[in-house]
């Protein structure tokens, strides 16, 4: 493993999830971000990784600390060689779902974070990549 | 500060700490090297002979101006801070440029600040030093100015990185000085009061921005939680405006309400507000809404009542 | 973290602890054993007190709205107890619902309010 704020964990099975979850909590408390916005972050990583887990099988989740302008951040990167999505618009849509799912995942990580950005080509794979800043006031 | 192992860069910054300093980083943009470390060493015994009188004229010229003359109200402090800045100015030929050197600028800079010495005398001080020391470093190489140049430029590269440390400190206080006042301002405009067991009432105020009905939000719902209330009244009469924005931020913020188990009452809709909610199409149908704070506090206490009546008679707590 | 759930029984009611932060696996088994004690008790509701959860993402909410329904239909009533502050924001963000279970603010309340409800009471 690696130190808090930045690392990577392999994501394979559905305790990986749980081990991810730590540790984006663990990245994201030590930088300082209020309960709500841990919460917020961490609920997003939950989302992105079950979407590796669930659509991949098997991906990766990376973090890193971020600093611009005096300004501290948490970037968190979401890849995996699963099938890819094909209509990014669509599947950003909240209540679209090709599994029977709420459809909330993506769209809902996008609210929970302030940043968000997703590659995918078709049969290649997919990265889904967020970013969260430390509040001012 | 003792206690702390970790480096500099994996501190975590609160309140009156620098945020992580890139200190390597910002040794390396200058241009400042091992060489230029070695030729501030060699020129140690030049600062030592030199320092006492430095720092006198440097004192000169402070104590010409009144507002820096200010700052040294009696002898003993004067005296004091002479023997400070003596110790600064040799620090300057000290050889050492690592974290205790970064951590000591900063420490001063942060003591200059508190004090409410302005950045312009600061500054200005900086320069007064340059005046001060560059023609003696010269003299005293007038053997190899190839070298007296080379030692000019690593004084100077350094007081430079000095005068940057100093900078960050100012702007870290500043920064932190206007995120406590725009939280107290928060805090002050959107008061969250427990007025009677089970009931906060939160007077909105003004206009809603983003970023204040989050911040609302948050605090709304940990006073519910923290005063275990069933019911919250919040009263938008102050409110002059609203827009879709942040009538979806008051939706969101009575979802969320639910969630914990208690109720929002909106009080205070006027005929204005009244229209624009409707016109804006915001549906806040299953949302108990009251026009007077007054017949909102009406509906708390029916709502109180209810539980109270029909549940186990000691409901009342606290 | 398999393993950990335990349901409760008070009175007529079930009370189930949700763990902080479960698996997978432990949140289907919830469901499983909900329902399984359900039957067993006839049970006329179910307390969820997730006043330790920490994170509430889409899967367990569903699964948790999912066994509301359930316990619906074989007769009973679910209230969602003790949900934190944070938690309620990032659930109302992400856009979730619990598909309109009741709610409380505390284990007490959800009690009480389970009970008014089984002497047919109001709301
Ligand atoms: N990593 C991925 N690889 C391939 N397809 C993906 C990936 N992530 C998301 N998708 C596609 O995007 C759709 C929307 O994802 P989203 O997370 O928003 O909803 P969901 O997973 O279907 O449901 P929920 O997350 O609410 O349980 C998915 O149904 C799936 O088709
Ligand atoms: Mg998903």
């Amino acid at each position: 493993m690696t130190d808090l704020l930045e690392g990577e964990i392999g994501i394979a099975t559905e305790s990986d999830l749980v081990v991810a979850r730590k540790a984006v909590r663990g990245a994201a408390d030590s930088l300082g971000f209020s309960v709500t916005d841990v919460t917020r972050i961490v609920t997003a990583a939950s989302e992105l990784t079950r979407n590796i887990f669930r659509y991949a099988g098997t991906g990766v989740m990376r973090w890193h600390r971020l600093e611009r302008g005096g300004s501290l951040g948490l970037e968190l990167t979401f890849a995996d060689d699963g099938p890819g999505i094909g209509d990014i618009e669509q599947a950003m849509q909240a209540g679209f779902s090709s599994s029977g799912g709420l459809g909330l995942g993506l769209p809902g990580a996008k609210r929970l974070m302030d940043e968000m950005e997703i590659a995918s080509e078709v049969g290649k794979g997919t990265t889904v990549t967020v970013r969260k800043w430390r509040r001012k006031a | 500060m003792a206690s702390r192992t970790g480096p500099l860069e994996r501190r975590k910054s609160t309140a009156g700490e620098v945020a992580p300093v890139d200190w390597e980083g910002r040794k390396a943009f200058v241009g400042f090297t091992s060489d230029d470390a070695q030729l501030l060493r060699d020129l140690r015994p030049v600062a030592e002979a030199y320092a006492g009188e430095v720092v006198e004229e440097f004192y000169r010229r402070f104590l010409s101006f009144p507002e820096t003359r200010a700052f040294f109200a009696d002898e003993a402090r004067l005296n004091r801070v002479k023997a400070m800045q003596k110790q600064y100015f040799l620090g300057l030929t000290e050889g050492e440029y690592g974290e205790a050197y970064l951590r000591n600028r900063l420490e001063i800079g942060r003591v200059h600040q508190r004090i409410g010495l302005a950045p312009r005398w600061y500054m200005g001080a900086y320069s007064i030093y340059m005046q001060l020391t560059f023609p003696r470093v010269l003299a005293a190489f007038a053997h190899d100015l190839e070298k007296g140049q080379r030692a000019f430029l690593a004084l100077l590269k350094i007081i430079t990185l000095d005068k940057e440390l100093a900078v960050t400190t100012y702007i870290a206080a500043g920064e932190e000085i206007i995120t406590r006042q725009s939280q107290e301002i928060v805090e002050i405009s959107t008061p969250v009061i427990q007025v009677w067991n089970g009931v906060v009432v939160a007077p909105l105020i003004g206009s809603l921005d983003s970023q204040r009905t989050q911040q609302f939000m948050e605090r709304l719902l940990e006073r519910i939680v923290e005063t275990n209330s069933p019911v919250a009244l919040v009263d938008i009469t102050g409110v002059p405006t609203i827009d879709t924005q942040t009538a979806q931020h008051l939706v969101e913020t009575i979802t969320a309400v639910r969630l914990l188990g208690a109720q929002v009452v909106l009080t205070g809709v006027r005929p204005a507000i009244a229209q624009t909610l409707v016109h804006l199409g915001i549906d806040l149908s299953g949302i108990s809404t009251r026009s007077s704070l007054a017949a909102g506090l009406r509906v708390a206490f029916d709502l109180l009542d209810l539980r109270v009546v029909a549940g186990a008679a000691p409901g009342a707590r606290e | 973290m398999t393993g950990s759930i335990s349901v409760i029984r008070v009175g007529d009611l079930l009370l189930v602890t949700v763990p902080p932060d479960p698996d997978d696996p432990t949140v289907g088994e919830l469901q499983e054993g909900v329902l399984r004690a359900m039957e067993q008790y006839d049970a006329k509701g179910l307390v969820l007190d997730i006043s330790t959860v920490e994170t509430l993402d889409s899967f367990f909410a569903r699964t948790i709205a999912e066994t509301a329904q359930m316990v619906g239909l074989m007769g009973g009533r679910t209230v969602i107890a003790g949900m934190r502050a944070s938690v309620a924001i990032t659930a109302t963000q992400l856009g979730l619902t619990l598909g309109g279970s009741l709610t409380a603010l505390d284990v007490d309340r959800a009690l009480r309010l389970l009970g008014r409800g089984a002497q047919g009471g109001a709301r």
